[in-house]
């Protein structure tokens, strides 16, 4: 891994495109500012990683699943016509 | 027509105008950009399946968070708007990613990172919505009863 000191106001170039500033730094933390092209998607990493992995662990369903919804189906105030033909 | 060979659904066709494409992909799977909506079975309700032309084992079941989460708010940033093509995100479908765990875990929906669509450009983007205090396992309760029989805004 590269590392770089950069004072406040100082800043990196990552490639012709993305500038990362260090804003500010207190208190053990470090406020970043990120310029980039709106195609490069900048997160934090914890948030990045927590969806990444909801989006794979929602991606095992199969269609079986539509089995379980109805019971969490919006339910319409007035009752449906009662008559039905099996 | 677009054939898609699904393991879901088998060998199903959808209309090219139905091929949604997320320029970034979804996060996890970057390089899978192109995805089709396929209508709602029947009496599935708000839900939906989002499914990748290829490969076609990778699908989505996703939901309209309305009936379930009245008062979620998306804040879309500029440049995302921008990206999607679109002025205000109230021009676009928001919808949720779910998850079926095995019982008795409840179905979750990721309010943390919501899909925003723009079907009129065919565009689609996963938004990630830092600081908004949202997370990735919402419990998706029945919803209260609606007083207006299925009021899904069409598409």
């Amino acid at each position: 891994m590269l590392v770089l000191t950069r004072q406040v106001d100082e800043a990196i170039m990552i490639g012709d495109a993305v500038e990362v500033t260090v804003v500010e730094v207190r208190g053990g933390k470090v406020r970043l500012g990120i310029r980039a092209p709106a195609a490069v998607a900048v997160h934090r990493k914890e948030v990045y990683l927590a969806i990444q992995h909801a989006n794979q662990e929602a991606a095992q369903v199969g269609p079986e699943v539509l089995r379980r919804l109805p019971a969490i189906l919006p339910r319409p105030a007035a009752p449906p016509p009662a008559s039905r033909k099996e | 027509m677009v054939m898609l060979k699904t393991t879901r659904f088998g060998e199903i066709t959808v209309a090219d105008d139905r091929v949604i494409v997320f320029e970034q992909g979804l996060l996890g799977f970057a390089g899978i950009t192109r995805y089709a909506l396929l209508d709602p079975p029947e009496g599935a309700g708000p839900f939906a399946w989002l499914q990748a032309v290829e490969p076609g084992s990778l699908a989505f079941l996703v939901c309209d968070p309305a009936p379930f989460v009245p008062d979620y708010r998306v804040g879309v940033r500029p440049e995302d708007l921008a990206s999607l093509r679109m002025g205000d995100v109230s021009e676009g479908l928001v919808r949720v990613i779910v998850t079926v765990p095995k019982p008795p875990a409840p179905v979750t929906v990721n309010l943390l990172g919501p899909l925003v669509l723009n079907l009129r450009e065919r565009l689609g983007r996963q938004l990630v919505l830092s600081d908004s205090g949202y997370g990735t396992r919402h419990p998706l309760m029945p919803a209260a009863p609606t007083s207006a029989p299925a009021g899904d805004g069409g598409r």
